[in-house]
């Protein structure tokens, strides 16, 4: 009843009309840089904080959150209609969104990927209010040991990556944890593979591999025929079949969960939730061989989980005052700017400020909800554009977007050279999700594994001393036999049905 | 064919286009500074030319806010001034600290600077820095972001005597976080070692966050931190702060937490965030936004702005940071070879 009461005081804070103002100005922004390739939240959120200084406290931080959260939805837009992942978290849905987009159902996917995003968001901000206490005595329980054995549990989903060829699938991992390689070693600092540039020391950026893996090789691609109009049948339908709603309900569910969990945990990032989405909504699917020919769950469920991350990790900002990634540090900083000290003693001293903003929360992904679907429509005219056109603006807007995050040009010849990776890979027919995952969860599996030898001082026992570390770990090794054998069994059909085939 | 000429052409037109913006881009940042370099150091600051204040860190954190209060009062001391800020993150600073080095000695390109990082980033041979001490003139320091040691509320550790005992007794068994390799935390923790004669275990986390977590979840068993980044933790109760790195007591600590000197360990330290000119700028131009620095940095404005974002004032003026500068390329040195073991 407290809660209840609290959060109904909430809703009379956020729902005054200048702090609804802000909640707007914050979706609207949020969506806005999404929708730019290159400006994450963290650089969107730091340039409002100058603002916040002048502003009334909730307000400001109404609309820094906002668009921390709105980030999640714009980031869609642009992998579905044009294969540019406009965030990195969306880059998974670069795969099956663009896909459905081709084969006009675009609209389809943004409205299905907006609906995920508010459920997602909205179930994360629910269970702040609900079950914030038991969630964060979770995260607490994720050391280094723990998140090592997330993260062999994440590789053990690689096999579900498979297309037509398991050896191409593992060899594609393995580039992926290649490039993983490069950087500052975690052991003892010396550089790895770097050939002596600077640029390389942090390890390789994850957006311009993305942006050349999916955005450039696809225009090259595209380059090679005469410039036909890419999206056929583009006046069908943007609302969701009962089908569509009916596929991407689970996913939705799924989604929703997983993002919250792993939101909570710090060092995971949203883009680790999302591909991890996608490749279990690949492993339960019935039909897992048509994931990346345009299926709403392969949308639907990474989508989902980015926001149920972003709006989960900001719980322990609020148990714990720990801000679960860089943009939730710039939001603290918003806090702190105003005498405010984020953590279990705001909702005793500040209590309208605390539940004013958990109501925006809801407050703010309606807002979004509202913003984003009939956008939708817009966006997609987008697409009518004549594409010797359009893929010149596309191309421009990667360079920039690619320039931006760290503002140097070497960020932009590392997209074009994995343009022309990604290009040859197509043409190979090579699988490029593997890539990405192992690419994304390698360095934090290398760290936590190197974190938990610390801990240990090289006592391999530490990594199944834990009940967590070691249920994930059994789970991992199932999945892998569970995969070794299903794909025995699925390579063998298949080749009884060619032979079939070839008698007949 | 033909649509195949066509497309081709299309492409390298797009391509081109997409050259020339980024070349420009590059250009605009390059070309004021070759005009300025003809400039008598009398007119400094040129009206109409802006100082580019160069940040190695992204935007928004710690030393981008502390920098955005500085320049907030360096352009009303220096009436007419415009600064730029740029961000070149990476590398733990070193980015921006090559773009500083690299850039014209005039005065109007200035890095935010951070001791010991910056030191360590050219003393590591490793790291292959293409700059040295001499690429920088050290202008002035604005805040210390001094060191700590804490544990969980429910520690059994009560003072750093106690953490020592343990130590000893335990070699390699308690668990220490740092907050990265090479971090100024990791320096300081192998400091701590030497001094007191102990060997704990490191464990190198990416950043204060991850670090205050596994405390807090007793995954390990203490945190060396800093002040700006644990502060807010002390505050909501969750952790107890043992020893402070500074050679006073800290305002944005409660009362009674002692100095390590205070408890019979010589150990000062902590990080240092100051601005440096390239190396080789004319001295009347270093006096000039020396003074500058001297008025903003002490104005009452900036302190308050500072203490509000809970970082340390520590002014040092432009031999003092010169000194000190020089004086932890000589600890540094010696610290390196120890990270390497």
């Amino acid at each position: 009843m407290d809660v209840l009461q609290n959060l109904m005081n909430g809703f009379a804070v956020a729902l005054t009309p200048q702090n609804l103002m802000f909640a707007f100005i914050g979706s609207f922004l949020g969506t806005a840089i999404g929708v730019l390739p290159g400006i994450g939240p963290a650089a969107g959120c730091a340039l409002l904080i100058p603002l916040t200084g002048h502003l009334d406290p909730t307000g400001s931080i109404i609309m820094l959150t906002a668009l921390f959260y709105g980030t999640q939805y714009g980031g869609t837009i642009t992998s579905v209609l044009l294969n540019v992942p406009g965030e990195a978290a969306s880059a998974v849905t670069c795969i099956d969104g663009y896909q459905m987009a081709k084969k006009g159902r675009g609209g389809v996917a943004l409205s299905i990927s907006a609906i995920g995003s508010f459920i997602g968001g909205t179930f994360a901000s629910v269970s702040l209010i609900l079950i914030a206490g038991p969630l964060t005595r979770m995260a607490l329980e994720f050391g280094p040991v723990e998140f090592f054995a997330l993260m062999v549990l994440g590789l053990s989903l690689l096999m579900g990556l498979a297309g037509k060829s398991m050896v191409k699938t593992f060899m594609m991992g393995i580039v992926g944890l290649l490039l993983a390689m490069i950087g500052m070693d975690p052991v003892r600092g010396s550089p790895r593979f770097t050939f002596g540039r600077m640029e390389l020391m942090d390890g390789i950026g994850f957006v311009p591999v993305i942006m050349g893996l999916f955005g450039l090789a696809e225009i090259l691609e595209n380059a090679e025929a005469e410039f036909k109009q890419v999206f056929q049948n583009m006046l069908s339908s943007l609302v969701p079949t009962r089908q569509d709603i009916k596929d991407s309900a689970m996913p939705i569910v799924r989604g929703s969960l997983l993002g919250t969990v792993l939101g909570l945990i710090p060092g995971m990032t949203n883009t680790a939730s999302s591909f991890l989405s996608y490749v279990m909504e690949k492993k339960l699917s019935k039909y897992p061989e048509k994931f990346g020919t345009g299926v709403i769950e392969g949308v639907a469920g990474p989508e989902t989980a980015n926001n149920a991350h972003a709006n989960g990790a900001l719980i322990p900002l609020f148990t714990l005052g720990i801000p679960a990634s860089p943009t939730i540090a710039v939001i603290m900083g918003a806090f702190m700017m105003n005498g405010l000290i984020p953590g279990p003693f705001l909702f005793k001293d500040q209590p309208a400020l605390v539940w004013g903003v958990i109501a925006s929360f809801f407050v703010g992904n309606v807002i979004l909800l509202i913003l984003n679907l009939p956008l939708i429509g817009i966006w997609i005219k987008v697409l009518k554009m004549p594409y010797s056109i359009l893929f010149g603006l596309i191309l421009a807007f990667m360079v920039v977007g690619v320039y931006s995050i760290d503002n140097t040009t070497f960020d932009v010849m590392i997209m074009g050279l994995f343009g022309l990776f990604g290009y040859l890979l197509r043409k190979l027919d090579f699988p490029m999700a593997p890539v990405v995952l192992t690419l994304i969860l390698g360095p934090l599996m290398e760290r936590s594994l190197r974190k938990s030898m610390e801990i240990s001082q090289g006592d391999f026992s530490i990594l199944w001393s834990s009940p967590i570390s070691a249920g994930l770990l059994i789970v991992a090794a199932v999945f892998l036999i569970s995969s070794a054998f299903s794909f025995q069994l699925f390579g063998r059909k298949a080749k009884s049905s060619r032979a079939e085939d070839e008698e007949v | 064919m033909k649509n195949k000429t066509r497309s081709f052409v299309c492409a390298a037109t797009v391509i081109c286009f997409a050259v020339t913006v980024l070349v420009g881009m590059s250009m605009f940042g390059s070309v004021p500074m070759a005009l300025a370099a003809a400039a008598p150091a009398k007119n400094f600051p040129a009206t109409g030319k802006n100082i580019t204040l160069v940040i190695g860190y992204t935007a928004g954190g710690p030393t981008d806010m502390g920098a955005r209060i500085a320049v907030g009062a360096l352009e009303k001391v220096m009436a007419g001034a415009k600064f730029d800020i740029i961000y070149k993150p990476g590398a733990t600073g070193q980015a921006g600290a090559t773009f500083v080095a690299k850039s014209k000695p005039d005065g109007y390109t200035m890095g935010v600077t951070n001791v010991p990082a910056v030191n360590v980033s050219y003393l590591d041979p490793d790291r292959q820095a293409v700059y040295g001490r001499k690429s920088f003139q050290p202008l002035a320091n604005m805040v210390v972001d001094p060191g700590l040691i804490a544990v969980r509320m429910d520690s059994p550790f009560k003072s750093i005597a106690d953490i020592i005992k343990a130590a000893k007794a335990n070699p390699h068994k308690i668990t220490i976080t740092t907050t990265g390799l090479q971090s100024t935390e990791h320096f300081w923790s192998l400091r701590l070692q030497n001094l007191t004669n102990t060997q704990f275990a490191l464990v190198h986390f990416e950043g204060t966050v991850p670090a205050v977590m596994a405390v807090l979840g007793g995954k390990v068993d203490v945190l060396f931190g800093n002040v700006s980044d644990v502060s807010s933790h002390v505050k909501n109760g969750t952790v107890r702060v043992l020893g402070l790195l500074d050679d006073r007591e800290s305002p944005f600590l409660p009362p009674g937490v002692k100095t390590l000197q205070a408890q019979g360990i010589p150990l000062v330290g902590g990080s240092f965030r100051g601005f440096s000119l390239p190396g080789g700028t004319p001295k009347e131009i270093v006096n000039i936004l020396g003074d500058a620095m001297r008025k903003a940095l002490n104005s009452d404005e900036v302190k308050e702005k500072l203490s509000k974002i809970g970082l340390t004032w520590r002014y040092m003026d432009t031999p003092q940071f010169e000194k000190f500068w020089d004086e932890m390329d000589e600890t540094m040195v010696k610290l390196i070879p120890i990270t390497k073991q």
